[in-house]
């Protein structure tokens, strides 16, 4: 079957994980991603049997070029006219000073969709900054603003903006697209990760400009809106735990009802039926007591029974689930094949594995994961497809030290 | 980028009924910034989520309430240029309009409990012949023995995996602030409606596409996956399957904040060990950097570990805003940690005029700008409307005519 994105062609000169994992998700949706990589700088979790390379380019076919020979260059202004999108993460002004920049292939390519994704945007004073996650999440807020009362120094524990430019990029390359079908053209597409990242404390910044209040760490309460409980709470374990081995469940009242039935769970005890907590903002006010009465409560009991038991009752109650959770005890993830075990070995890593695109289309259903491709893997492929080149053209340039 | 700007987003000619709440309505908003003809539907007690706070502060004559009375900087935020239509479920002729509505969407956003279900008929939306592009949004997909669980963003994030990696010994598993799951689920669900649209449009075929919040959360966790399938192989870390939540310390141990004499900073040493070596070495704070053993390849992970132990004793002398600027005139990538309240003054967003100015509750309010810029058809901020503001314009233009009221 066909998938959403079946014939777009993608040149991709991205790396580390926000770009990879924007033309990851052209690739798992059809796209030809072409990932242009080279024997300099397949290096560490640049390098096609690192994990974490490994992690992010699944579904893509591998182009090396050395992009200091003139000829590679050339072929790559040629590969630049015949794609539907370029991807580029490099600093600003590497594609350029290679003859791939927008300006040069938007001139021979009208149509083309040409998406930069940099750290900082390519002007403002800190454009030369250089950003990874990290740097962004502690540029952003939200460093600052995910943790406990108190401390500025605890932060997402994973490169949550990564993922998320990665996505913000998709949406951009696919609006752009939409609009190219009904005009013709092409167009440049910039990415700042650093917009993306400020651009999630939307809420609390109009807070701030509106109201000038500045928001902080609220740990696991919400910032703004009276609900209680809402925290995680300690579940039954085994004795003397190291902290992978902790075991917690959040549980959440959204509304009175949901307390109320937490209340029938508890048995009713004499302090949960107390008048002033059968209202969120009484609740609110007694947060403390009530977190530690709960914590009582679920101390001694089986996580993933006692999310059961709440959610059967309608409180929203979640096992707080590690990697070893996901892949071996969540059912929503088995029977969703979430974690697929590629058919082909990898050359040197033998069995890898992807985790499913998040998304069922009833039409285009997107279920080909194919592993990672090795440094130049498919050069002959993609240069006969894109090019048109013969095996003695490309020979040649295997010979002339350009595919390298 | 503004040469060759003109007035009309890349989404202009796609019409979106927006039937989301708090799981999808992020997706809603990014086609709706982009230009898409986004109508949100509210039921005659407003949309629930006019309740979200933030709230604006107003005086106390009430001079700053909107007509509707809607305050909430959470729903001017996400619910930005859209059109609002009122619907009542209990009146026939309204229902009617809703279905004629749905009928002439390109693209129906919809999350399974929102408090439109009981006129949508997800079913119908989705058998062959329609016309719809369906993007159905839930927590956990439309079947399994999670599938009627309830998740609100908290749970979602324990759920999803999100959590585990978050905090550290001394906490509990934390939550990301606000409601970064669903932002995730929304930034999907806008994936899914524009591939959908180009398979409509390249390929003839509409389709309903299924949006398991829970998947989503679980697809955008870094290293969670990575360890699991490969800590005892390519990784070479034996045993460690799980790793435990290590507060702001990256899974490679190379990037982590720390405390300097007057706020925080995250310092790595990456991707040029040499460089800050280099720099330590001016600093004569460098220590046993320069033994033999650390510049052994094989001993890599070595080498973090004295370097990080090397740097938190040396930034906790150092003045962090000074610190950060050194780092980055270096090509290090250093990140001075910003409470929000500087981060409303940052030089490189005034430096960028990333700011807009968006009208909630009768004021122009600065607000955050755009993700992501296009040359032609830039992204534009709205405001959001009031509660049945378009509602004769929307009705007038699904063509409802008089004599059907």
């Amino acid at each position: 079957m066909s998938r959403p994105l079946d014939g777009l062609r993608v040149l991709d000169f991205s790396h580390v994980l926000a770009g990879p994992f924007a033309t990851r998700v052209l690739g798992d949706m059809g796209a030809d991603v072409v990932k242009v990589n080279s024997e300099s700088r397949a290096i560490t979790s640049n390098a096609p049997d690192h994990p974490y390379y490994i992690m992010w380019n699944r579904n893509k076919r591998a182009l090396s070029l050395n992009m200091a020979e003139a000829s590679a260059q050339a072929l790559c202004r040629q590969l630049a006219q015949q794609a539907d999108v370029v991807i580029d993460n490099f600093s600003v002004g590497v594609l350029d000073r290679w003859g791939v920049g927008y300006d040069t292939v938007s001139a021979a390519n009208p149509g083309v969709i040409y998406a930069q994704m940099s750290g900082m945007g390519d002007h403002g004073p800190w454009s030369k900054f250089v950003t990874y996650a990290p740097t962004i999440h502690a540029l952003s807020g939200l460093t600052s603003l995910t943790g406990v009362p108190g401390r500025e120094d605890i932060g997402l524990g994973f490169s949550y903006n990564d993922h998320q430019s990665g996505l913000h990029g998709a949406v951009a390359i696919l609006a752009a697209l939409a609009q190219r079908q009904a005009s013709g053209r092409g167009q440049r597409i910039e990415v700042s990760q650093f917009e993306v990242g400020v651009n999630f404390a939307g809420p609390s910044l109009l807070d701030l400009f509106a109201n000038g209040v500045a928001a902080q760490a609220t740990g696991n309460d919400l910032p703004y809106d009276a609900v209680a409980p809402h925290n995680v709470y300690p579940c039954r374990t085994v004795p003397e735990p190291s902290l992978a081995d902790e075991r917690w469940i959040a549980i959440a009242c959204m509304t009175d009802a949901q307390w109320q039935a937490l209340v029938g769970l508890l048995g009713s005890p004499d302090w949960a039926t107390e008048a002033s907590l059968q209202t969120a903002p009484g609740r609110v006010a007694q947060r403390a007591m009530l977190d530690k009465r709960l914590a009582e409560w679920t101390r001694s009991q089986d996580d993933y029974e006692l999310m059961a038991r709440c959610q059967a009752v309608g409180v929203p109650a979640g096992v707080v689930q590690n990697g070893r959770d996901l892949c071996e005890r969540d059912p929503q993830l088995a029977r969703a094949g979430f974690q697929v075990a590629i058919e082909e070995p990898h050359p040197t890593v033998g069995q890898t594995w992807a985790d499913r695109l998040p998304l069922n289309f009833s039409q285009t259903p997107c279920d080909d994961y194919q592993r990672v491709r090795m440094l130049g893997e498919d050069n002959a492929a993609i240069l006969e497809d894109w090019l048109g080149l013969t095996a003695e053209d490309v020979a040649q340039h295997e010979v002339d030290g350009v595919l390298k | 980028m503004g040469q060759e700007e003109s007035l009309e987003g890349a989404l202009g000619r796609l019409r979106v009924v927006d039937l989301t709440d708090e799981r999808g309505i992020y997706g809603a908003k990014l086609l709706a910034d982009l230009g898409a003809d986004v109508i949100r539907p509210e039921p005659p007690g407003g949309d629930p989520l006019r309740a979200r706070g933030p709230h604006v502060q107003t005086d106390q004559q009430g001079a700053d309430v909107p007509a509707d009375g809607c305050t909430s900087l959470y729903y001017a935020y996400f619910a930005s240029g859209r059109r609002s239509l009122l619907v009542d479920p209990g009146d026939a002729t309204s229902r009617a309009q809703f279905s004629r509505l749905l009928a002439r969407a390109d693209v129906i956003l919809f999350c399974d409990r929102h408090w439109s279900s009981e006129l949508v008929d997800i079913e119908q939306l989705s058998a062959e012949g329609t016309e719809q592009i369906l993007i159905n949004v839930s927590s956990f997909g439309t079947d399994g023995p999670w599938a009627d669980y309830l998740a609100p963003d908290i749970v979602a994030g324990a759920l999803g995996g999100a959590m585990a990696t978050t905090g550290d010994a001394s906490t509990p598993p934390l939550k990301a602030f606000g409601e970064l799951n669903f932002m995730v689920s929304g930034a999907y669900a806008a994936i899914a409606a524009l591939a959908a649209v180009h398979a409509r449009d390249t390929q003839n075929v509409a389709q309903r596409v299924d949006v398991s919040v829970h998947e989503c959360i679980a697809s955008c966790l870094e290293q969670v996956f990575m360890f699991y399938w490969y800590a005892d192989g390519a990784l070479e870390r034996p045993g460690q399957q799980v790793l435990p939540r290590q507060g702001p310390t990256h899974w490679s141990n190379a990037f982590t904040v720390m405390n300097g004499q007057n706020g925080s900073i995250m310092i790595t040493p990456t991707p040029d060990f040499d460089r800050q070596l280099a720099w330590l070495i001016e600093e004569e704070a460098y220590g046993d950097l320069l033994e033999p053993q650390y510049s052994d390849p094989a001993n890599l992970k070595l080498l973090i570990g004295r370097t990080m132990q090397l740097l938190a004793e040396w930034v906790a002398t150092k003045d962090v805003e000074a610190l950060f600027y050194e780092a980055q005139a270096r090509h290090i990538p250093y990140g001075w940690v910003q409470p929000l309240a500087r981060v409303g003054d940052n030089p490189q967003l005034l430096g960028r005029d990333w700011f807009q100015n968006q009208r909630i509750a009768g004021r122009d309010i600065r607000a955050p700008g755009a993700p992501y810029h296009l040359s032609r058809t830039p992204w534009q901020l709205k405001a959001a409307p009031d509660s049945g503001q378009h509602t004769a314009q929307i009705l007038a233009d699904i063509g409802w005519q008089n004599d059907h009221e």
